[in-house]
């Protein structure tokens, strides 16, 4: 029998759009939560038509319901179209507000006020709403009104500025972590809200930034100035894949045997990471190579030697993994008891790592508009006595309009009629 | 209740819970997310110290086990007890403990708790309530769970590596930020799978174990890099600073007059409008010259994005972001509605008045034991109700032993005295 899905019962109206909201409203979904995705013909999601970002899926549909972004980041929701601009639209809306427990958006600040949803007129409807607002910035304070996309959250966080070469441009994140990183902040404060409103019927309004999303991930760089008066900007930051605290080596990416396949006219570069922070690892590390003359230098006799001369260190590493595959560095060193991890591309996860598939992480799934099941990845969570479980694909554009007005709402079809005429949907 | 007392409590969003953290470096930010939202945490940490402690930067560079400025951040509002829970007693004297908790976290090598005669099945039949969360670098099941890890180890294993690094470097590694950002993703996880937990014991009564694996956390969290390979089966490439492409994308970083960078977008902007207005503010600077032609605002408007003029502008507003100081060209920018930023080190958002004054969002917190107060990153939301605060800095080793272990547990001086001299706290 199928585990009970601990969110069962909890509805959110949902009216995110794009990566940040999609992705805390997804993981709501998992958990069971009823989420509805309200969307508008002439205002839908604008990831519908990235087709080329993250994928085409090919088949008979209409290209906004064969977006693969779209896909990946709204499983379990239920879709409907409705025009918030029209005054019977926007009762609708408020029909489902006030039986619904979360409010959650992505829009610029000031959107839900101009439709009328400000969070005291949600309370107006149902009294112990909680609301989730994402951007860039926050509703609060004097730049509510600048605009972000993850890649400028990370660079004003500081996120992107600690990750990098030392002495080079930083290379920071190479997507939107901090959408992903304000959707899992939104969802935890979520969880702690409908928590305090077991304890005390009390909903309430939470305000996310997703720069600071990113800011409290930097605190140990920022007390370091507050306390110490050292900037985190200072030469030799950051780092790169080196570890500076604690100071240990070796603690680098070294590069492996190239791949057959050709990016930019060469093989694709292959990389594996290795991490040792103490005597015994070290020494099961040289072990594992063969013990080659080089590791009896006293140069690296002790971890003090081997930060002093990471440099050559490092390179003599790489001597004895360049002619490897990532893998097979990987196995050989953790075998040994060292902590070695091939860098993994999209494909290594999906198609060869046996931690990933024997825990179920990747699952299949039917998509709703064309005939074809797609492999997608699942929620990080495993549960004792409750599941998260993928129930079904992302929303075709407006799908599920029909089942959330008359079984949640209990509509008749003449007031559904009376309400298209009214230009609601 | 623990804080049933308190007439705070009911502002604290989880004054009700009391929390026992087992977790070292991987999993100490879950329970600071916790402790900072009102939970009372308590620290279980071994005689000699928890783990990070030894881990820098150190206050005033000195490596004593209460300097550690990793662990004053990730352990806010947390209490201290020392538990060598290896010895009879001091398992004992946990499942004392765990008699009274609502969640216990921890990080400890799959099976290690289980070893010593505390893991989840032992805990948990004491306590048929408790949450408790494992939070570990694969996972408790499948062929990896025993392989070792670090946060650069996760990182390359997860994927965030492969889609971030330097495209104009031709032998650069993939690139991890630097912060123990790997395993905050997890703990961000952690905390879903409690909160989670938490509310379905607020709603059946049941407790149970959460299992969370960073290398999962990890996993989904590279944004298009997964559904690129689900719907397209292909890789994407790292470029500088900006996202993982299946195709190259012009660069996004741009030199200041101050020698810092901006991380711009859409450039030259797609929009007449922001065109027309960058324009306007280019020729305040008188830096317009030869832009004004009808020929740029007519393939603007059709939506050219290549070609020598496209090149063009690119060069000069390449030369007008190098002509002024960063913070200007961001302000200016986002004033037109551009969503550009200043690639800003993590200290020095310290100076930006929209995150200090507007939303309060660093904290004075006061260390009595240096005398002193000092400035912490703040709250990952605003709650409305029940507001984010640092009630009290990390705790000292040891600090609340006597508290805990008389009030608490009800033993004399004497017991603990006994208790001490035979190393079990």
């Amino acid at each position: 029998m199928a585990k009970q899905l601990p969110l069962e019962g909890v509805r959110v109206v949902d009216f995110t759009h794009i990566v940040a909201g999609p992705q805390c409203t997804r993981i709501l979904a998992d958990l069971g939560a009823q989420v509805i995705k309200v969307e508008h013909s002439q205002a839908m999601d604008v990831v519908r038509s990235a087709g080329g970002a993250g994928g085409g899926i090919q088949g008979e549909a209409e290209p906004y319901n064969r977006s693969g972004m779209f896909e990946y980041f709204n499983r379990n929701k239920l879709g409907i179209n409705v025009n918030v601009l029209m005054p019977a639209g926007l009762d609708v809306i408020k029909k489902l507000i006030s039986v619904s427990d979360i409010v959650i958006e992505n829009f610029s600040s000031r959107v839900l006020e101009r439709w009328g949803l400000s969070y005291e007129e949600q309370c107006e409807v149902k009294s112990d709403i909680i609301y989730a607002s994402i951007t860039g910035f926050g509703h609060i304070g004097r730049y509510r009104d600048y605009s972000t996309w993850g890649p400028t959250a990370q660079a004003l966080s500081g996120l992107t500025y600690m990750s990098g070469l030392p002495g080079e441009r930083p290379a920071g994140w190479g997507y939107s972590f901090l959408d992903h990183t304000a959707g899992y902040n939104a969802a935890i404060a979520i969880l702690m809200a409908l928590h305090h409103k077991n304890r005390t019927g009390e909903g309430q309004w939470l305000d996310l930034s997703q720069v600071e999303s990113g800011m409290v991930l930097t605190g140990p760089a920022v007390l370091d100035y507050t306390t110490n008066g050292r900037p985190y900007r200072r030469e030799g930051n950051p780092p790169g894949n080196r570890s500076n605290n604690p100071k240990v080596a070796p603690h680098n990416t070294y590069r492996c045997a190239g791949e057959d396949e050709i990016v930019d006219g060469k093989p694709r570069q292959r990389w594996c990471a290795i991490s040792i922070f103490n005597e015994e690892e070290w020494e099961r590390f040289c072990v594992a190579i063969g013990s080659p003359e080089w590791t009896k230098d006293l140069k690296f006799a002790t971890n003090a030697d081997r930060v002093k001369n990471e440099d050559e260190l490092d390179k003599l590493i790489e001597s004895w993994t360049s002619d490897k595959m990532p893998h097979e560095v990987m196995y050989r060193l953790q075998n040994a008891g060292v902590a070695a991890g091939a860098v993994q591309t999209n494909e290594d996860k999906i198609v060869r790592d046996p931690q990933l598939r024997s825990r179920e992480f990747i699952q299949r799934i039917q998509h709703r508009s064309v005939d074809e099941i797609y492999e997608t990845d699942s929620l990080p969570i495993k549960f004792s006595e409750t599941e998260s479980r993928i129930r079904q694909g992302s929303p075709p554009l407006g799908a599920d309009a029909d089942y959330i007005l008359t079984e949640i709402l209990g509509m008749t079809a003449d007031e559904i009629a009376d309400l298209s005429e009214q230009a609601a949907f | 209740m623990v804080f049933a007392n308190n007439p705070q409590e009911q502002s604290l969003a989880l004054g009700d819970m009391l929390v026992l953290d087992l977790t070292d470096e991987k999993g100490m930010y879950m329970g600071k997310m916790l402790a900072d939202m009102g939970a009372r945490v308590i620290v279980v940490e071994p005689p000699e110290g928890h783990p990070a402690r030894a881990i820098g930067p150190f206050y005033q560079d000195d490596p004593n086990s209460n300097n550690s400025l990793l662990f004053w951040y990730n352990n806010t509002n947390k209490e201290s007890v020392t538990i060598d829970i290896t010895t009879t007693k001091g398992s004992e004297l946990l499942k004392d403990l765990v008699k009274r908790a609502d969640v216990v976290l921890e990080s400890y090598k799959p099976g290690y708790l289980d070893s010593l005669g505390i893991g989840y099945e032992v805990l948990s039949s004491i306590n048929p309530k408790l949450v408790m969360t494992s939070l570990t670098p694969f996972g408790q099941t499948g062929p990896y769970r025993d392989l070792n890890s670090s946060d650069l180890i996760n990182m390359a294993m997860g994927g965030p590596m492969a889609s971030s690094g330097y495209d104009h470097l031709s032998d650069a590694p993939p690139m991890r930020c630097d912060g123990w950002i790997g395993y905050a993703t997890g703990c961000n996880f952690g905390v879903i799978g409690t909160m989670t937990a938490v509310l379905h014991r607020d709603w059946t009564g049941k407790g149970q174990w959460v299992d969370v694996s960073i290398h999962e956390s990890l996993s989904c969290t590279t944004e298009a890099a997964m559904p690129n390979w689900f719907y397209d089966r292909k890789v994407p490439m790292r470029q500088t600073g900006r996202h993982h492409g299946l195709a190259p994308t012009p660069s996004s970083q741009f030199i200041t007059a101050d020698g810092k960078l901006i991380n711009g977008f859409d450039i030259p902007p797609r929009s007449l409008d922001r065109w027309n207005r960058l324009v306007e503010w280019m020729d305040e600077k008188e830096m317009a010259e030869g832009l004004k032609d009808d020929k740029y605002r007519d393939l603007i408007s059709q939506g050219v994005r290549q070609g020598p003029e496209m090149d063009f502008l690119r060069d000069k507003i390449t030369e007008f972001i190098a002509s002024q100081p960063a913070e200007e060209i961001y302000h200016g920018a986002q004033k037109i509605r551009l969503a550009w930023a200043v690639i800003r080190s993590p200290e020095e958002n310290l100076e930006d008045e929209h995150f200090t004054d507007d939303r309060d969002f660093f904290a004075r917190v006061e260390h009595s034991e240096h005398g002193k107060s000092f400035t912490y990153p703040g709250h990952p939301a605003i709650f409305s109700k029940t507001p984010w605060s640092i009630r009290r800095r990390a705790p000292l080793l040891g600090e609340d032993n006597d508290n805990i272990f008389k009030n608490m547990l009800g033993l004399t001086s004497e017991d603990i005295v006994i208790l001490r001299e035979s190393k079990v706290v």
